[in-house]
């Protein structure tokens, strides 16, 4: 057989896979190669449930998952959920040759991939080139997980001038540029993605510039960056999820919602993609998609811990929004005690507010012994949004013209821009509307002045 | 047009899902009757990816899908290309040199590449005499992928061009580094003085 040799036989393996048949494959080529513990998984969340109890090494997974689902996935949300260590292997098993196209564009990738069929020889060598990968970042793996940003990347500095870092040239330079954002350096990230880009046109390095520019506020920059990505490579739907932020950032929910929905179409079972559809039409007015999104969030993310205070809130803030006070009162006293006492600032401020508008007679006491801390703290735009749906209810003008003016000044006036001068058409308010809009005009060029001149 | 091409898509992923029972059975039979059926898996291996590469090819030229570049070890590609089809060459008598030492990654649509040197070997292993030579070089700032023979050469050149060969040169021409482009030549002499195909990547 092949001239690899490795010891698999100590090495836990799970094959993942939804066709009976095709797992009874993948158990005989594990077994071919050494391979004495082959655990199987037949539906994702099996898998979950496996990996999660107890990591295997390696991970040999189908592209397709049947029910709705893919791979692509679970391996997203293994990550996300930081479930899956850097040091466990990951390989996606495809008969999809579409799986190429995804896996040559997307941030988040397995280890490598491999198309059916295939000899046991060539998975031999596949996963032996993997772990010498995982050897050469060890050092790397353990820094980045402690987060220790400024030595994971003097560690790939290192490498990346090293003799035995040729091989790995592009995953060095994909892992400095993700450190450098991750630690919060988002001009060095760019310069990194844009220093890839100089060679070769990887979706991933763009949408990397896209992201470096959004977190520096660079918003129209994003756009445009996010805009090619998505044109070129339409089942990225990471990219779909990036554009949709910046074009929340840039106050054009309509668009927003428009390629989430057509997103989440195609990927039925993402909840992450379908509570970001969620606020898209939270906040672009469109409540009953909202409604109907966040409550199959609720309903159906079975991700052990997924569904959290937040989601909760965020459903809440659905009925409010339709008018519909039972069911937001069922989901914000259905909480759990623990729940609401772990809740953060911004967290207490939204369910005092939806509360208050929901049920005023269990709520409005609370909120109204909130109000001092509501005008002093620093909030989130989403706290603020209900604070001042809250405040026009309960006809506290005060209040509510604080929170609008806050919310204008502050860095997501465009976001939240829609939403507030709804609320004050709703109650009939739109001079006040304006009239605030200009002051903070106003304030702003004042503040400017000194410098701008 | 793109139903007739979805449905073709899904019987070529049907098949191949068969295929892969059949070479992970006949996998099985070696190890445990400890026989050797390396030209029946070849011949599997070989059937599918031509089925798979052949409907990826058909979406690039059609423009229903980009080239997807993925960053491979010069040095482990050869090293899979040998493990393909070293068996089955030994099997006409023939031996495989690898010339390729080169660890760097290098930006390709693996699998597009593979199926070209794949073919090229093939190709190869009609007129070599005894030897082929599979060499991988950096040469003007770009990848050289080169397949070798010790057999008559090409009767003419350019050959004629058949529709495999403009195929495999529309797809090199799209692996592109800023102006640059991917190129596709066939020559004779070379470094056996036989036949050489040749694919530079920039």
């Amino acid at each position: 057989m092949a001239t690899v040799n490795i010891d698999f036989s100590q090495r836990r393996f799970l094959v993942i896979d939804d066709q009976p048949m095709a797992r009874e494959a993948l158990r005989t080529i594990a077994q071919t190669v050494g391979a004495f513990a082959v655990e199987f998984a037949a539906n994702y969340q099996d898998a979950i449930y496996r990996i999660r109890n107890n990591t295997p090494d390696i991970i040999l997974c189908d592209y397709i998952l049947g029910d709705g689902r893919s791979g692509q996935q679970l391996l997203e949300e293994l990550r996300r959920f930081n479930l899956l260590k850097d040091e466990a292997i990951f390989m996606m098993v495809t008969g999809e040759q579409s799986y190429e196209q995804v896996v040559s564009a997307v941030e988040l990738v397995p280890d490598d991939y491999i198309i059916k069929p295939f000899s046991p020889d060539k998975l031999l060598l596949r996963l032996a080139r993997i772990m010498a990968k995982k050897d050469f970042f060890a050092d790397y793996y353990r820094e980045k997980r402690q987060q220790e940003y400024a030595r994971a990347l003097a560690l790939l500095a290192a490498k990346r001038d090293s003799e035995a870092g040729r091989p790995y040239r592009f995953e060095i330079l994909r892992q400095q540029a993700e450190t450098l954002l991750a630690s919060g350096d988002a001009v060095g990230a760019e310069d990194a993605y844009r220093d890839i880009l100089n060679n070769y046109e990887f979706p991933w390095a763009r949408a990397g510039v896209a992201r470096s520019l959004h977190q520096q506020s660079r918003h129209g920059e994003a756009r445009e960056e996010i805009d090619r990505v998505v044109a070129s490579t339409p089942h990225y739907f990471d990219a779909v999820d990036l554009k949709a932020n910046i074009c929340i950032a840039q106050g054009e929910t309509e668009e927003a919602q428009r390629v989430l929905d057509e997103a989440a179409k195609k990927t039925p079972r993402n909840y992450l993609r379908k509570r970001l559809l969620a606020e898209a039409a939270t906040l672009n007015g469109d409540t009953e998609t909202a409604r109907i999104a966040m409550g199959d969030v609720i309903a159906n993310d079975s991700m052990p811990g997924a569904v959290s205070a937040a989601d909760k809130l965020s459903h809440a803030r659905t009925h409010v929004a339709s008018n519909d006070k039972i069911s937001a009162e069922k989901v914000l006293v259905g909480m759990r005690e623990s729940e609401v006492q772990n809740l953060t600032l911004d967290e207490q401020a939204s369910f005092a507010a939806l509360l208050a508008i929901a049920s005023p007679e269990k709520g409005k006491s609370k909120f109204a012994g909130l109000r001092p801390a509501l005008i002093s703290a620093a909030l989130e735009t989403t706290a603020r949004l209900d604070i001042l749906r809250a405040a026009m209810v309960l006809n506290d003008r005060e209040l509510a013209d604080q929170q609008a003016a806050q919310t204008m000044a502050g860095p997501d006036a465009k976001k939240s821009f829609n939403s507030v001068r709804t609320l004050y058409a709703l109650h009939g308010r739109e001079m006040d509307f304006r009239e605030i809009q200009k002051q903070v005009a106003l304030r702003r060029i004042h503040h400017d002045e000194p410098n701008g001149a | 047009m793109e139903k007739l091409l979805d449905i073709l898509a899904s019987g070529i992923h049907e098949t191949k899902n068969q295929l892969f029972y059949a070479e992970t059975a006949i996998a099985a039979a070696e190890a445990t009757h400890r026989i050797d059926l390396g030209e029946a898996r070849y011949a599997i291996e070989r059937g599918a990816h031509r089925l798979n590469r052949t409907l990826a090819a058909y979406r690039l030229l059609r423009h229903e899908r980009q080239l997807a570049l993925i960053p491979t070890v010069v040095s482990d590609l050869c090293a899979e290309m040998a493990l393909e089809a070293r068996l089955h060459l030994q099997h006409h008598g023939l031996t495989l040199r690898l010339d390729c030492t080169l660890e760097d990654a290098w930006p390709m649509d693996r699998e597009l590449v593979e199926d070209m040197l794949s073919n090229a070997l093939q190709n190869a292993s009609r007129f070599a005499r005894a030897q082929i030579l599979l060499q991988a070089r950096l040469i003007e700032g770009g990848l050289q992928l080169c397949v070798a023979d010790d057999g008559p050469g090409f009767a003419h050149l350019p050959p004629a061009s058949g529709t495999g060969l403009r195929i495999a040169r529309r797809l090199a021409e799209l692996h592109t580094r800023g102006p640059e482009h991917g190129t596709l030549m066939l020559s004779n002499g070379g470094p056996l003085n036989g036949a050489c195909f040749t694919l530079w990547l920039p």
